[in-house]
């Protein structure tokens, strides 16, 4: 069964004024393990279908699936819901919360979902162990540099055991060295955890290592294909 | 809830500035209200013990036109079994019989309309303070013959010192006019200019010989030692005796109960403008966090976390704020309260004037335990009140105002 499904996914933005369609039928699948990049000139959609993926935003029409869960039919409330248990989020600006250490940030999302306090601190420092950032656990984000915060970021995506990490463009504010850190550390768990990723991108850097390139111009999907990874040390 | 508390905490101090202030807004706030509060309620007290302590009493007995009439011969009928009724009740702490009369008094220099208070000095003393005012001379306890205690102001008007003489005209019980020459004995001044200007004081006994041929009195005033018997006193004597018409404090001085409850009013008007005020600079400052902070408010939704515990988590944050500032306002408004109750706050720089309408310049804070909590309270309520709009804007949070750029 696909991880995430969509059908004829529609967005119109002002449908009563000056109508902005930013999603025109829109219908794809991803798989469980995938490592997807979302393409595509500004203003083509990339955005507006990650939210879309991620239960952040309700289309005009058309549904969308995540598991067997019709996420376009669910409530408010019980989107949030379901965001906490099955989606990770990797944001541009890392936005880990300021006042909590980078062990905290990853913890948070475990205390939101009543995980036991003993596992949390088990699975953080795990985690912070595999983005390789285990000596700066008790570091507040001002004191990591951009790389770590979004190593830290990736920690608490993946700390809610999510069905797929969505990243919206997560090197777009790195420079060359801490991005590729970032992009092995990803392909690493989606190589060897099977953990499924889906990126909003246009760096050069993160379509070259994806397995999979949808494109989306003027909000329709305009290609949807598979490529061997490989590595690209510029963005553009 | 734990880790709500925790963020909460946290995020109160990641702006120590702004936190600072509305700490010191939430600090001051309580401290100005509690001891504006005792200031006006001080400052009521006293003027209110100040007219019972030095004539008013706790309540008074006269003949029952004589309020109105004011003439000589309304006098109380029955001043002996009166006495004896009063001399035998327990909660009566002491009482004194007066004379009365409204006459003219003539000095070399002018003619004033003045009243002439008739006392016993040994009860009036035991009864008021009145012998308190005494500025210069002794009082009515000498041999002077025919003495007589006159007001700083009717003194200064009249040219008058201590050993000088004058006459007061007044009518008789039987409609004579009458005159009798005084001596003038001692010089007093009560905290009201208007009173020291239109009162003397003169020995009852020699009032009664000048205004008739047999033993009057037209006031008796009563103090008692708890002011809160007062009304079922005066039920009683009323009750009890005819011809004469007894009557509270707060009767026999009306303006005193308006005094009471606009003062209640005021304070409450008061209050209620610095809470406000207070609530407006709470409000301005849980906003601008908001503001500040929408992205990441964005975010937690973003990844989970309920409306509700948004919601929460910045109510926390003002209700902690508002305990650690109401427990500061609080030490701060008791010490404050403590230290002027025993050294007074001098108002006589601001508002000297006031001593003239008969309030005191030097004011002792007093407030009861009911008036401190309602005001801790109130802060406390208006506090978690003027977060509820930042609180709820923050509900309503668009999970995705992460993506705006900062």
């Amino acid at each position: 069964m696909a991880v995430i499904r969509t059908e004829k996914l529609c967005k119109v933005y002002n449908p009563d004024t000056i109508p902005v369609h930013a999603l025109r039928d829109v219908s794809i699948e991803i798989q469980k393990g995938e490592f997807t990049s979302l393409v595509g000139p500004s203003g083509s959609g990339k955005t507006t279908l990650l939210n879309m993926l991620g239960a952040l935003d309700m289309p005009s029409s058309g549904k969308s699936w995540i598991g067997d869960v019709e996420v376009t039919s669910l409530t408010d409330k019980e989107r949030i819901n379901f965001r906490l248990h099955n989606i990770g989020f990797v944001f541009q600006h890392y936005n880990l919360i300021p006042v909590f250490t980078a062990k905290e940030n990853v913890s948070f999302i475990m205390l939101l979902q009543g995980v036991d306090p003993k596992t949390i601190s088990e699975r953080a420092d795990e985690l912070l162990e595999q983005v390789g950032l285990g000596d700066r656990k008790d570091s507040r984000p001002s004191q990591l540099s951009g790389g770590q915060q979004q190593r830290v970021a990736v920690a608490r995506a993946l700390a809610s055991e999510p069905q797929f990490i969505l990243a919206d463009e997560p090197t777009a504010n790195l420079d060359t060295k801490a991005a590729m850190n970032l992009l092995d550390l990803m392909q690493k768990m989606n190589e060897e955890q099977k953990v499924t990723f889906v990126f909003s991108t246009h760096d050069q850097r993160v379509i070259s290592r994806a397995r999979r390139v949808i494109t989306l111009v003027d909000g329709a999907l305009y290609s949807d294909k598979e490529q061997e990874p490989k590595i690209v040390l510029e963005p553009k | 809830m734990k880790i709500l508390l925790t963020i909460a905490w946290r995020n109160i101090w990641r702006n120590k500035g702004r936190s600072g202030a509305l700490l010191a807004a939430i600090i001051i706030g309580l401290w100005a209200g509690v001891f504006t509060v005792s200031l006006m309620g001080g400052m009521l007290d006293q003027r209110i013990n100040f007219m019972i302590e030095s004539e008013i009493t706790h309540l008074q007995i006269h003949h029952p036109d004589y309020r109105i009439e004011r003439a000589v011969d309304m006098f109380i009928p029955n001043t002996i079994e009166i006495r004896e009724w009063l001399e035998e009740r327990e909660e009566i702490h002491s009482f004194t019989k007066r004379v009365l009369s409204d006459g003219m008094l003539q000095s070399p220099v002018k003619t004033s309309g003045v009243r002439i208070i008739g006392i016993n000095e040994v009860s009036e003393r035991k009864t008021t303070t009145f012998h308190e005012n005494l500025r210069k001379g002794s009082y009515l306890e000498g041999d002077i013959r025919n003495a007589i205690l006159i007001g700083e102001k009717l003194a200064n008007d009249h040219r008058l010192e201590i050993g000088q003489r004058l006459v007061l005209t007044f009518e008789r019980t039987d409609g004579e006019l009458s005159s009798g020459a005084f001596n003038i004995a001692g010089i007093f001044r009560t905290g009201s200019t208007q009173y020291d200007e239109r009162n003397v004081i003169v020995r009852s006994s020699d009032l009664m010989s000048l205004l008739s041929s047999y033993e009057v009195y037209h006031e008796i005033a009563v103090l008692l030692k708890d002011v809160d018997n007062a009304t079922y006193i005066v039920e009683e004597i009323n009750h009890n005796f005819e011809g004469i018409e007894a009557k509270t404090w707060n009767e026999l001085s009306p303006e005193l109960g308006t005094l009471v409850a606009l003062g209640g009013f005021m304070l409450f008007l008061v209050t209620m403008i610095i809470m406000l005020a207070l609530a407006f600079g709470i409000l301005n400052s849980m906003l601008m966090a908001l503001f500040e902070r929408i992205r990441e408010i964005g975010m937690l939704l973003s990844i989970g976390m309920s409306r509700l515990r948004v919601f929460s988590m910045f109510i926390l944050e003002a209700v902690i704020l508002t305990i650690v500032g109401a427990i500061f306002g609080i030490l701060l408004a008791v010490l404050s309260i403590n230290f002027f109750a025993r050294n007074g706050v001098n108002l006589e720089m601001f508002a000297g004037g006031i001593e003239e309408i008969g309030w005191p310049t030097v004011i002792y804070p007093e407030i009861t335990a009911e008036e401190f909590t309602y005001i801790v309270i109130i802060v406390i309520l208006m506090t978690i009140l003027a977060s509820l709009y930042p609180a709820w804007k923050a509900f309503r949070v668009n999970p995705m105002e992460i993506e705006k750029d900062t």
